[in-house]
């Protein structure tokens, strides 16, 4: 099928990748193809990708899998699709994750430079602080409050303005 | 429980730059996200630039010397702790929204605003030269017919001349005179 991108390599061919833990997968070639990275460990014997364990890379494999057929955007939609908080139904299902594997899934994302699921993951966390306060936001994340209570009388009073708009 | 480096946070807090209650929201959660977005939100201000909240903010990241500026004219700054960020830094552009700000915490705090307007409009354009690496466009389309003293004109050349950032300067028709004390 031609989607306007560049992939020489057939429907049938496979590679194989193996995650830091040693778990194989193999997978449509045309994946590898698409996502640079994911193609510098292609083949190799003994090689496998450091940083992303075999549970983190199947679930990132599946999106890729899924998402194989879509247009490649490129760098100039950047901004509008950031500013798009609306999620496809498929993808939110596939993110309704656990949030350590939520945070995996990002962390993977931003190293094997898988732009639109980087994307995506941090999509959804945006949309998991939207309309808290930072007392829940904190709860929800389980990060605690360092600032001093002058410190965040300071803040607020200098930033007052951003309330209104 | 995995945390994410700061490099993944840029693109969470991007998609909510529309919303500057969340991300104060998000700001006020501790310090580390607080420095993540205070450029974000502040990159934003420079729509809001008529808000005299702003220019309060302004004024207190002023130094001696452009203090100094507004002595002869009695104005007394506001008096405040110092600000926790460079706000100022993050302004990428200044337009006549400012003069309008100006304007509001003059006659806030009970000044005439004639002239005084540009004196504090000198002082705060110096400041933001001085300060702010992401300033790309400046547009002054006040109409400058007060005659200023060298000291002040100066200042803000000085300051121009140090500015490596900026790509747009507007001056309309404004002339800005040298007059030799």
């Amino acid at each position: 099928m031609d989607n306007g991108t560049s992939n020489s390599a057939s429907e049938n061919e496979t590679i194989t990748l193996k995650s830091c833990d040693g778990i194989e997968f193999h997978i449509d070639a045309r994946i590898a193809n698409r996502y640079t990275l994911l193609n510098n460990w292609n083949g190799g014997e003994s090689a496998c990708i450091p940083n992303v364990n075999g549970k983190v890379l199947e679930k990132v494999l599946e999106w890729c899998e899924h998402h194989i057929n879509d247009p490649q955007l490129n760098c100039g939609d950047d901004d509008s699709r950031r500013r798009n908080t609306i999620i496809e139904e498929w993808d939110e299902n596939f993110l309704s994750c656990d949030q350590d594997m939520l945070f995996e899934i990002i962390l993977a994302a931003n190293y094997l430079e898988i732009k639109p699921l980087l994307d995506l993951g941090c999509k959804t966390v945006a949309n998991m602080m939207k309309s808290k306060s930072p007392e829940e936001i904190r709860s929800a994340f389980n990060i605690d409050n360092d600032y001093t209570p002058e410190e965040e009388e300071q803040f607020r009073k200098e930033n007052e303005w951003a309330e209104d708009y | 429980m995995i945390t994410l480096p700061n490099e993944c946070y840029y693109p969470i807090f991007n998609n909510l730059q529309d919303n500057y209650k969340n991300l104060l929201s998000c700001a006020l959660v501790n310090r580390q996200w607080c420095r993540i977005i205070i450029p974000i939100l502040w990159s934003n201000a420079k729509d809001h630039l008529n808000d005299m909240r702003l220019i309060k903010i302004f004024l207190l990241m002023l130094n001696t010397k452009e203090q100094a500026l507004l002595i002869p004219f009695n104005i007394i700054l506001p008096s405040h702790p110092v600000p926790l960020f460079k706000y100022a830094s993050y302004i990428t552009s200044i337009n006549d929204d400012l003069d309008c700000g100006i304007t509001r915490w003059l006659r806030y705090n009970k000044y005439e605003t004639g002239r005084l307007k540009n004196v504090v409009k000198f002082s705060l354009i110096s400041m933001f030269l001085r300060t702010n690496k992401s300033l790309k466009c400046l547009s002054l389309n006040s109409n400058y017919s007060n005659k200023f003293g060298s000291e002040r004109v100066n200042t803000l050349l000085e300051a121009l001349y140090d500015n490596t950032a900026l790509n747009t300067l507007d001056l309309y028709n404004n002339k800005i005179a040298i007059i030799l004390d």
